[in-house]
């Protein structure tokens, strides 16, 4: 059971790390950023590139990091700004394209096959009594906790993220107190993109694997994710991220004859959406 | 002397509905400018074209002299324009104290530290708790604003506008739904600002308290400018009457 437990959370912290980048797009900019998930497939890429010609999981996690924040603001920039005063719908549906479009880029740049990220960190893996934590796990959780640490922080604690806090809850006044929005919006992007950059680094590392299309589950499952957390709460979405880990892995190890794996966020989305459409810790719509 | 504010023609139209035609006025040192006028006059619709809310179609807006006229509301808060809403827009989710530091974000050149942590906390709070003090609300600086009463939060709207050193404040209707005993401080509080040289345009319905706060009206009606002077002027104006009351 504790096995399960570690696993769960090792998983969720995947999904919270995915998932924090995509709420902290919907909170400024109230679009659902699918393309969040072409990001950080291209930190993965990024990421195993790097450490194949260096071995150092600290240059790679670090370039992969400014190399998808470059991405992000790319993405910002020249196809969410121009279309911001168009429907919703319009920056939803450009996004879904680039995100197909990028996956195609991966199969063709990086081949339509499956890569190994194998990194050998110096020790192999924990027991305590008979539960096993793996080295990359360790790895994951002080990853995800670092970067939840920086989060908090730079939203907290810094002049910038003050104004993150106050262009998320109202726009116009924040412009209004002399907040430059287009900074907040570098800013969101910059700090979002590195962190599924990360995400995506992280997750090669945990199974092994890089390939064209380790996005497109985590492109609608963090979605659940966000709604499960209530739409731009980071807490919320963190939390959520854990809930959904922790669920997955426990129903498909004691109960994997009910549904598959995937089906249970977005089971949880489906009740949420129904039962209390503010999300698990939200604050109303 | 040059007036603190000057608008020049500022013509804006929705559609086919003309909101200004040509609008001009000036607010001067020290001044308290009353704009009042039947709803639908245009009113907001200046505010937010002298901040940039959305750009006027023809006409200059002068803060000093320096043309501002379609700088971004984020550069014309900067240079010197603090404003409220008719209705509160406070930062929900945020503490009083961080309301204000979100205005003093700005402030690069006051050494107030990009990074809020330990001193550079402490001096935060201490400009935000004589900000607060001004309008005096500062034993609430750790509550959020909807746990105050309606007088408080647009008390603390000011506070947040005078967090840009504003060289104008501009008050949309601040008076508006208040009961009294939240009418007396304010009023207060707006005849403090003027004795401590800030220059202030008001929007207000309530004709008391314009007739108490203001040195001089313009009224303006249908987008246009009917008539200014001073109060007893305008209250004697003919056409402000037949205005608010038809013919």
């Amino acid at each position: 059971m504790l096995q399960q437990v570690v696993n769960g959370i090792i998983i969720g912290s995947l999904y919270a790390l995915i998932a924090v980048g995509l709420t902290m797009v919907y909170g400024i900019l109230r679009i659902l950023h699918i393309a969040h998930a072409a990001v950080f497939v291209s930190g993965a890429y990024l990421g195993l590139l790097v450490y194949t010609y260096t071995q150092s999981l600290i240059l790679a996690l670090i370039l992969a990091a400014v190399g998808c924040s470059i991405f992000g603001w790319l993405i910002q920039r020249f196809l969410y700004t121009p279309l911001l005063t168009e429907a919703r719908i319009v920056p939803l549906i450009a996004s879904v394209g680039l995100f197909i479009l990028c996956e195609d880029l991966f199969r063709l740049l990086g081949g339509p096959y499956i890569r190994a990220f194998k990194v050998d960190l110096w020790f192999d893996k924990l027991i305590f009594f008979d539960t096993v934590v793996t080295a990359h796990q360790c790895l994951i959780v002080i990853g995800t906790a670092a970067c939840l640490v920086s989060v908090y922080f730079l939203i907290n604690r810094t002049k910038l993220g003050l104004a993150w806090q106050a262009t998320a809850q109202d726009m116009d006044t924040a412009k209004a107190m002399g907040i430059n929005i287009k900074q907040v919006i570098n800013f969101n992007f910059i700090i979002a993109s590195s962190i599924a950059a990360i995400a995506g680094v992280l997750t090669a590392i945990n199974y092994n694997s890089v390939l064209p299309t380790m996005g497109s589950v985590p492109a609608y499952k963090m979605f659940a994710i966000v709604v499960l957390g209530g739409l731009g709460s980071i807490p919320g979405t963190i939390a959520a991220g854990l809930i959904i880990g922790m669920a997955e892995t426990i129903m498909s190890a004691y109960f994997g004859f009910i549904m598959p794996r995937d089906a249970i966020a977005f089971s949880a989305m489906i009740l949420i959406l129904i039962f209390r459409p503010q999300g698990l810790f939200g604050k109303g719509v | 002397m040059t007036p603190i504010l000057r608008i020049e023609d500022l013509s804006k139209s929705f559609g086919g509905v003309k909101a200004l035609k040509t609008v001009s006025l000036d607010v001067g040192h020290n001044e308290i400018l009353g704009l009042i006028g039947p709803n639908g006059a245009g009113k907001t619709t200046l505010f937010n074209c002298v901040c940039g809310v959305f750009p006027p179609e023809s006409g200059r807006v002068l803060l000093k002299n320096k043309d501002i006229t379609r700088q971004p509301t984020h550069r014309i808060a900067h240079l010197g324009i603090g404003r409220t809403f008719q209705i509160v827009k406070p930062f929900k989710n945020l503490s009083l104290e961080r309301n204000i530091l979100a205005s003093l974000c700005k402030d690069r050149t006051k050494g107030l530290s990009p990074i809020m942590f330990g001193t550079g906390l402490k001096k935060h709070r201490q400009e935000v708790l004589r900000l607060l003090n001004l309008v005096g609300l500062e034993e609430y600086i750790d509550q959020t604003p909807m746990t105050l009463p309606l007088g408080h939060q647009k008390r603390m709207e000011i506070s947040r506008a005078l967090a840009l050193h504003p060289k104008l404040l501009m008050l949309d209707e601040p008076f508006a739904g208040l009961s009294q005993e939240d009418i007396t401080p304010l009023l207060q509080v707006i005849k403090n600002l003027r004795s401590e040289g800030l220059s202030i345009l008001l929007i207000e319905h309530n004709i008391p308290y314009v007739m108490e706060l203001c040195d001089r009206l313009v009224v303006l009606n249908f987008g246009e400018v009917l008539c200014e002077g001073t109060c007893e002027d305008v209250q004697s104006d003919s056409r402000v009457i037949e205005a608010y009351l038809g013919s």
